[in-house]
């Protein structure tokens, strides 16, 4: 290079910023987080020091001795500045004062001695019995549901606690609410049964559907061919319709047709059958009308590819066929079916890796159901990660169900660079810049 | 072809084979512009009722349908604009300009066109929570630009190759320079492609469900694809006829759009994953 290509790299520059933001950094962190323990719970960002009663439950499990237990468990009071700013916010400033005044730093282990404390108060009387035990709360010093920003703050409270000192390590780790690094993920994927489940409603979700896209593919492609262009191209715009139609739109299409109250139920009711939700009534319902949903989906594809492949036959071949006597079956099954050879190929690979990664349509038909039936890995994936009934979105797991997924891309595109003719492709540029 | 054979028993079976979609297509455009009797499909009445979703005021907990409207046409207008100009320069810089790891950098296309949606978007979306843009339409936007960018300069790669080397050489050898070449005379020759491109983008943005629904679910951003699926998913009214409604005002300009570019679409759509 004699000199640096400037323009090349101003022509590149904008894709390169939006491919390394949202391609390679999120491919990148899909890895990382995948040995995190990152949730809902644990937030994104980091985490705090905080311990409640089931963490304290936790530490019990774990083998924390009971005097540690009840230290931490049992709440002492302390009259201290933040409990008498909070007095005075109920009962005004002048309770506080004569409170500060009687009792500055006093330090009570029962709640009963606070009350006593409080009824000691002359000038401002706390009367009713309920309003001092709410105020008697105020003054509650625990480590137990307080929140410490940093794990030093933490460490100093357990130390003014009075905590044994070779119990802080674990009390801490239990404490922190941020997510940590860990391999209970891959642990996890490893040992759960549902994997398997997911793993084999892929294997059948996989199939199916590519047979039904190839063979339907196939058909229409075969037999439009065979058609007057007119009629041909109706039938062409009929099945690719499904593509071009928003997937929303298009399920929405398919659940009025087997909805309890939609069209198979009504018109299945007119000959005494009852009517029943035909999409999500059994698994094989759900399997059928999840295969053809997305078989009518794919099978454009298949026919425009196999459409142009056909007309590509040069047509001396079909003609002179036909001067033989061929009949139409001979003339699909020894001339056009050889010829189409490496687009069958190409479709098929191109819709098995794409059918392993989509889960849109069955995200929008049935949700993975009914159960768990139809949950596909890609779908398991979604669920796990980002909405899921229990409300917290396990981001770690469901980055390492994702990173199976990145694999499976990773196949994809040795496979496209194969297919693509990459030397081809790369043709030296005729002027050099 | 084929003069020596009979046509209609292709036409018949073919018709049986398509005839579930032709029912739901049929019924879609009936029911929409009909109301039937509870336990029949036949219409008896035409009415204009459903539709009252576009000028009653909106049930509350709901977004109103114009500001979603306004925010779904946004949304795939500003996506086909930035994968349209972002594929135009980068894909011209890949079929002819040359600079060091070029090899590279195609390779990297293909590779970046085989990642799925699902391994990128949990980290997009925790991604976009810590730069503060989740849940808003600027981020989904940018996201839905990035996911169709390879599609796109892969497209546009395309059409540059086409164009004869002879048109820019000419230029070249009358003094223009690099970037004239491009502006003057390449452009012009791949208008049709950054034609077919834009419309396809704004479709693909158009009928786009998955990004907004994970990266915007909040009602301000809402488009029309979450609005029709938080609507059929509330359960507590099950009424397909409002449904059908709000699909076929949300499919018309695709629908519009599929009759008068069919065959433009039929082709990149076939070659956009032949490459």
């Amino acid at each position: 290079m004699k000199n640096f290509n400037w323009l090349a790299l101003g022509f590149l520059a904008p894709a390169l910023i939006v491919i390394t933001v949202f391609f390679l950094a999120p491919v990148i962190l899909t890895g990382i987080f995948s040995f995190t323990s990152m949730s809902t719970s644990t937030g994104v960002t980091g985490g705090e020091y905080l311990l409640n009663q089931s963490g304290l439950r936790a530490l019990a499990d774990k083998g924390l001795n009971q005097v540690t237990l009840d230290q931490l468990n049992n709440a002492g009071y302390v009259v201290d500045e933040q409990g008498l700013a909070a007095l005075a916010e109920k009962h005004g400033t002048a309770t506080a004062d004569e409170m500060r005044k009687l009792h500055d730093n006093g330090q009570f282990s029962a709640r009963r001695d606070m009350e006593r404390a409080l009824k000691d108060l002359k000038a401002n009387k706390i009367r009713s019995t309920k309003d001092r035990k709410a105020a008697a709360e105020l003054f509650k010093h625990s480590l137990l549901n307080e929140r410490f920003e940093a794990e030093a703050n933490f460490r100093v409270a357990l130390v003014e606690g009075d905590i044994p000192i070779e119990d802080h390590e674990i009390i801490v780790t239990q404490a922190y609410t941020g997510w940590v690094w860990t391999v209970d993920n891959v642990k996890l994927l490893f040992s759960l049964p549902s994997t398997l489940r997911y793993a084999g409603n892929t294997l059948i979700y996989v199939t199916l559907t590519l047979i039904f896209n190839i063979g339907f593919g196939l058909f229409l492609a075969i037999t439009t061919f065979y058609l007057p262009a007119k009629s041909a191209s109706t039938f062409r715009a009929i099945w690719f319709l499904p593509r071009i139609l928003p997937p929303v739109m298009y399920v929405l299409l398919w659940k009025w047709l087997t909805w309890d109250t939609g069209f198979i139920a009504t018109t299945l009711s007119w000959v005494g059958v009852a009517p029943k939700n035909w999409m999500l009534d059994t698994s094989t319902h759900a399997w059928v009308v999840v295969v053809l949903i997305n078989g009518s989906f794919g099978a454009s594809l298949g026919m425009i590819l196999f459409s142009s492949a056909i007309k590509a036959i040069p047509s001396s071949i079909l003609y002179s066929s036909e001067v033989d006597g061929a009949n139409r079956w001979q003339q699909v099954r020894y001339i056009i079916l050889p010829h189409l050879r490496w687009p069958i190929l190409f479709v098929t690979s191109y819709q098995t890796l794409s059918l392993l990664t989509s889960f849109e349509h069955i995200l929008l038909s049935t949700e993975g159901g009914p159960g768990r039936a139809t949950e596909v890995w890609s779908l398991a994936a979604y669920h796990i990660a980002l909405d899921n009934y229990g409300g917290n979105l396990q981001y770690g797991l469901g980055a390492t169900f994702a990173v199976a997924l990145v694999i499976i891309g990773i196949i994809a595109s040795l496979f496209y660079l194969r297919f693509f003719n990459f030397n081809e492709m790369v043709a030296k540029p005729k002027i050099e810049g | 072809m084929s003069h020596n054979f009979r046509h209609w028993p292709i036409i018949v079976i073919l018709s049986i084979v398509s005839l579930p979609l032709i029912i739901m297509f049929a019924f879609q455009i009936i029911d929409t512009f009909t109301t039937h009797p509870i336990d029949s499909m036949i219409p008896d009445r035409i009415t204009f009722e459903q539709f009252s979703f576009l000028w009653d005021e909106a049930e509350t907990g709901r977004a109103n349908i114009w500001k979603v409207t306004l925010n779904t046409f946004i949304f795939a207008t500003t996506t086909a604009v930035v994968v349209c100009s972002v594929s135009m320069t980068t894909a011209y810089a890949l079929s002819r300009l040359n600079f060091p790891f070029r090899r590279f950098f195609l390779g990297g296309l293909i590779i970046l066109h085989a990642f799925p949606t699902v391994t990128l978007i949990i980290a997009i979306f925790l991604i976009l929570q810590i730069i503060g843009l989740y849940d808003t339409l600027l981020g989904v936007i940018m996201v839905k630009a990035a996911l169709e960018l390879p599609f796109g300069i892969w497209i546009m790669k395309g059409f540059y190759d086409n164009v004869p080397w002879e048109i820019e050489m000419a230029g070249v050898q009358d003094g223009a320079s690099r970037f004239t070449v491009w502006w003057k005379l390449v452009l012009p020759q791949v208008q049709p492609g950054i034609f077919a491109l834009m419309i396809f983008s704004f479709l693909s943005g158009w009928s786009e469900f998955l990004l907004p629904q994970v990266l915007a679910p909040g009602n301000d951003a809402q488009v029309l694809s979450t609005y029709l699926t938080a609507l059929i998913a509330d359960d507590t009214k099950i009424d397909f006829a409002l449904f059908k409604a709000v699909g076929m005002f949300y499919a018309i300009p695709v629908i519009a759009i599929y009759l008068i570019f069919q065959n433009k679409l039929m082709n990149i759509y076939g070659g956009g994953t032949k490459g």
